[in-house]
Order: structure tokens, then C-alpha cells, then sequence
């Protein structure tokens, strides 16, 4: 079982990054936990500049960008 | 019931005659600019000059540039700032950043120079660097006691090091010279070089009817709309059809939508600077030197398009692509907006008010723009509607440095990561020196001796570069005292 956050605000991206994280664990079969942090102070305890930030099980793995799909399933396979 | 008419058609003809003449060589481009910015500028090769070891000599610089290169969305600029304020150069540094951030970007600038004149847009970044880096040591200097003693953490974020290729910078200079070249109004840009005439006896039936459809008084600054503006706004609409099924997933890859809507794009900004003009039985079509200007860049645009690995070109696209989608419905309810107020407000009251450029009409307009709020960029036409009705354009400074700084929604977000006290404070300083500016932009155009206004700006300098030095000091010392004690 992995936990997902996604970090920010809720601005577009954001969104983006939390539909394509779950497609991603639901295409890769992997179960998976997701929380979104909107609280700008909770946002920055995690070393990120710029959201949307992803972190899989406490370490951040993107920030400032969209991964692929791809990308996020390697990410929640590890 | 005739007047509720005349109020919408007072919007709707101001959003078609912006459209039609506007938006197109300016916006697309400047879309397309900020999309690049953000997805292609490594942001660790600014932000590991923001550390909290570097020099005030470099961070403050350091964060203009950030202001002005990497801050083009709420995304960056809010997680930014308190990322300088609470794990890099401090509060000084954080809070220029946050000031040059909203009206310093390229995107307000290139909007503000096409909409309001080149020199609006020069004197506005001038007067940012200036009053942001003011403001920015300022409070450094007023809150030092924080910066020394806020939490020591690791400097790790701010340690990476980003580098741009070859092709990213290619783009992005090649989109800057799209911007430019469908901008500028210089002679060789506006010559006619070749004139065609093309049988369309519509054209003529078909402006009468736009103009019937939206009318206008050139006398009140309205603008009407022509049959080469019908076409734009047409492919406008074709675009964002593509674009809707071209870009809306683009980060999985781009699909035969998306080609259409880069292809479609590129003929408006082609289209937008031809020059169509009807007569009596046909089309006049005028092949200007902006045509071949743009065309060139655009040729250019697309040699380092296609160097740029797939990731980063789906990121770019991507990024443009919700620029659009974030500020481009805004933009059209905020001109209709406009448009509708326009014809409620009187000229005279107007003039009355802020005509001159005194302290009372700069006063009178850097409180409105503390209570009005108005999203990203509506700034921008909102001050052209009243420079239209009479405004002097030292308080129309006053208000756009104010505006997009000040605004309740702001003032929360601030308020949350630095305290009520510093908040209250940055507030108070950014009105002041919005009428500073307002005041000096004023005499500048009202004709005060250069040299005066040269003085005024090296005595600023002066007084920042005094600054900079003290507050240089400051924090060092009281870092000793910290292991001291």
C-alpha cells in the first residue's frame, strides 16, 4: 500500500497531477492511498519551490511540473 | 430596457474591436512566451542565487529576475516566496520577489507595452525594479531581528544548479522575436511591400454590417471592428477547438489536433499582420514587412521547436495551453466588463478626479486599486479605459503598480506565511511609493527636465545602495550574537 500525496494549492495543475497519478495506480494495478495538501505551510515542510509537487511515501519524486503516466508508475513500482 | 441594451452592447463591441485588434500579435505570442518560461527555464538556475548565504548585492537582483522569468502563475510565485522567506535569502529578497512578480512579469509587460504604449511599459519595469528592491530592503531593514533569527535549516533547496539548452533558449528568443516583430510599429515592419486585389464583393456589404452590428465613437477611444478582425476572431475560435482536442492531454503525447492548432496559430499571427482593406468591389490585401518579419520568426520558432527532446516540448505546450485556459476567460469577461462600465461613466468625473497629476489624484488611485480587485492582466485594459476617459498617466502608474499588488485575495495569502505586522507593513509601503512612482511618472510626462527626473532616480539608487550595505551588515552581526550567546 503506498500513500500519494499531491501538493498545492488546487490550481489546475494540480488537478492534472492528482487525475494522472490515479489513472497511473489504476492502470498499474498498484493500490494506493491519495491525500492532497493544500495548506500552503503543510506544502512547504516538503522541500519543494513550486507545486504541483508529487511525493510517494514521504519522498518527493516531481515538483513544478506534470509527469507522465509512465513516469508516475515507475515511480509508485519502486 | 433600452438602456440594459445599450450597456451590452457597450461590452460585447468593446470584446470584439479588443479581439479583432489586440489580443492577436500580442497575447498569442505572449501565451506561447510564458508557457516557455515555465516549463523550459530550470528554475534551480535562479533560485540557487536566493540561498541565505549569498550577498544582498546578488539576491536582490537575483529575485527580479525570478519576478520576472519565472513567476508567471500563482503556482510559482505563492510557493516561492515563502520558500525564500523561510528557507533561503529572508524576507528582503522574498519580498522584492513578491512585488516584481505580479506586474514585472513578461506577460504584463508585453500586454501592458501593446495595449497601453511602449513607454507605460518601460517606465512600469523601471519603477518595479526600483520600488521592489526599495520596498524589499525596506523591510529587511525594519524586520532584521526575524531574518537572523529564523529557523536554520539546510540550504540544500536553494544548492541545485539547472542549466537551459541550446533549443530552449533558440525558442524562447525566437518567440520573443514574434512578439516584437508583430508589435513593434517601426517603418520597416510597417512598410507595404506589395498590394493585391482580390475580387470579394462582400467585403464591402459585409463591413457595413459589422459596423452596424458594433457601432462606435472613436471620439470616447472605442474602436469598431473590421472585416480583416472578423476573420481573426474566427480562427480564434477555430484554435480553440484544436486546442481544446489537441492540448487538453498533451503531456501523453501530441495528437493530428494538436498540429492543427500550432498550424492555426501561426496563420492568425500571419493573418493579423497583413493589412485587408475593402474597396468599393474587392478585398485590398497588403503584404506588409511584418508579415515576413513574423514569418521568419516563426520559421525560427519552429527549427528549435523541433530540437527540443519530446518531455520538454509536451511541457511547454502544455503550460501555454493553460495559460490560455487560466487567463484568456478572464481577460473576456473583464474587457465585456469594461465595455459595460464605460458607458456609465462620465469623462468630466474622471478628469475631476485624477486629471492632474497631484498627490490627491495619485492618492485617489492607488486606493482603488487596493479595493478593486480585478484577476491577472484585466488590470491592463481597465487602465486603458481610463486613460481613454481623461486620466493623467502619472496616477494611471499609480494605480498599475498598485493593483496587481494590493488586492484583499493577496493580502491573505501574505498575511498566512509572514504574519499580520510585516503584512500590514508591506501594504503601507507599497502605497506609498505606488504614489512615488505615479508622482514621478507624472512629471516625466508632463514634461519635467530629464535631469530631474535622472536626479531623482540616481538619488534612489543611492539611498538603495546605502541600504544594501547596512542591511548587509546587519544580519551577520546578529548571527555572531546568536553563537555568542
Amino acid at each position: 500500500m503506498k500513500t500519494v500525496k499531491i501538493l498545492g494549492p488546487g490550481c489546475a495543475n494540480c488537478r492534472k497531477l492528482e487525475a494522472i497519478a490515479r489513472d497511473a495506480a489504476a492502470s498499474a494495478g498498484i493500490e494506493a492511498e491519495f491525500i492532497k495538501v493544500t495548506d500552503m505551510n503543510d506544502i512547504l515542510a516538503f522541500d519543494i519551490l513550486s507545486t504541483p509537487g508529487l511525493v510517494v511515501d514521504d519522498k518527493v519524486v516531481s515538483s513544478g511540473r506534470i509527469p507522465t503516466q509512465a513516469e508516475v508508475k515507475e515511480w509508485l513500482a519502486a | 430596457m433600452s438602456t440594459a441594451l445599450h450597456l451590452l452592447n457597450g461590452g460585447a463591441g468593446n470584446l470584439a474591436a479588443y479581439l479583432a485588434a489586440h489580443v492577436l500579435l500580442c497575447l498569442l505570442p505572449a501565451f506561447f512566451i510564458a508557457g516557455a518560461m515555465t516549463a523550459l527555464i530550470p528554475k534551480a538556475g535562479i533560485t540557487r542565487w536566493l540561498g541565505r548565504n549569498t550577498s544582498p548585492h546578488v539576491s536582490y537582483p537575483a529575485a527580479v529576475a525570478a519576478g520576472s522569468l519565472l513567476a508567471v502563475c500563482s503556482c510559482t510565485i505563492v510557493p516561492l516566496f515563502a520558500g525564500i522567506y523561510k528557507k533561503g535569502a529572508g524576507l528582503g529578497p522574498a519580498i522584492t520577489f513578491l512585488f516584481f512578480a505580479p506586474a514585472g512579469n513578461i506577460l504584463a509587460l508585453a500586454y501592458t507595452g501593446s495595449i497601453l504604449g511602449p513607454e507605460f511599459a518601460i517606465a512600469r519595469v523601471i519603477l518595479c525594479i526600483f520600488f521592489g528592491v526599495g520596498i524589499g530592503l525596506l523591510m529587511a531593514r525594519l524586520f532584521w531581528r526575524d531574518d537572523a533569527s529564523h529557523d536554520a535549516r539546510t540550504d540544500a533547496l536553494f544548492a541545485k544548479d539547472g542549466r537551459m539548452g541550446r533549443a530552449a533558449i533558440g525558442l524562447l528568443l525566437s518567440l520573443l522575436a514574434v512578439l516584437l516583430a508583430g508589435t513593434l510599429k517601426l517603418a520597416p515592419l510597417t512598410a507595404t511591400i506589395a498590394t493585391a486585389e482580390l475580387s470579394a464583393p462582400w467585403a464591402e456589404t459585409w463591413q457595413a454590417i459589422l459596423v452596424q452590428w458594433v457601432p462606435f465613437d472613436a471620439a470616447r477611444g472605442e474602436e469598431g471592428v473590421s472585416v480583416q478582425g472578423s476573420l481573426l476572431i474566427l480562427l480564434l475560435v477555430l484554435i480553440g477547438l484544436a486546442a481544446w482536442k489537441g492540448l487538453e492531454n498533451i503531456t501523453e503525447g501530441p495528437n493530428r489536433w494538436t498540429w492543427l492548432a500550432l498550424a492555426l496559430a501561426a496563420a492568425t499571427l500571419l493573418t493579423a499582420a497583413l493589412r485587408l482593406i475593402p474597396t468599393g468591389e474587392g478585398l485590398q490585401v497588403a503584404l506588409t514587412g511584418r508579415v515576413i518579419a513574423v514569418g521568419v520568426a516563426l520559421l525560427a520558432c519552429l527549427h528549435f521547436a523541433r530540437q527540443l527532446e519530446a518531455a520538454g516540448l509536451h511541457a511547454w505546450l502544455w503550460e501555454s495551453w493553460r495559460f490560455v485556459k487560466q487567463i484568456f476567460p478572464l481577460l473576456v469577461v473583464g474587457v465585456f466588463a469594461v465595455g459595460v462600465i464605460r458607458q456609465l461613466i462620465q469623462p468630466a468625473w474622471i478628469q475631476g478626479l485624477a486629471g492632474q497629476n497631484d498627490l490627491t489624484a495619485n492618492a485617489v488611485a492607488v486606493l482603488f486599486g487596493v479595493f478593486m480587485y480585478f484577476p491577472t492582466l484585466v488590470e491592463v485594459p481597465v487602465a486603458r479605459m481610463f486613460l481613454d476617459l481623461g486620466m493623467h498617466p502619472g496616477p494611471l502608474m499609480a494605480y498599475l503598480m498598485s493593483d496587481p499588488e494590493l488586492s484583499l485575495q493577496s493580502m491573505l495569502m501574505v498575511a498566512a506565511i509572514i504574519g499580520r505586522k510585516k503584512t500590514a507593513a508591506y501594504v503601507a509601503l507599497v502605497a506609498v511609493f505606488s504614489m512615488a512612482a505615479g508622482m514621478i511618472y507624472g512629471a516625466w510626462v508632463d514634461g519635467a527636465s530629464l535631469a530631474w527626473i535622472g536626479l531623482g532616480l540616481f538619488a534612489s539608487a543611492a539611498v538603495l545602495v546605502t541600504m544594501a550595505r547596512l542591511n548587509g551588515r546587519r544580519p551577520r552581526s546578529a548571527r555572531l550574537k546568536g553563537e555568542h550567546a
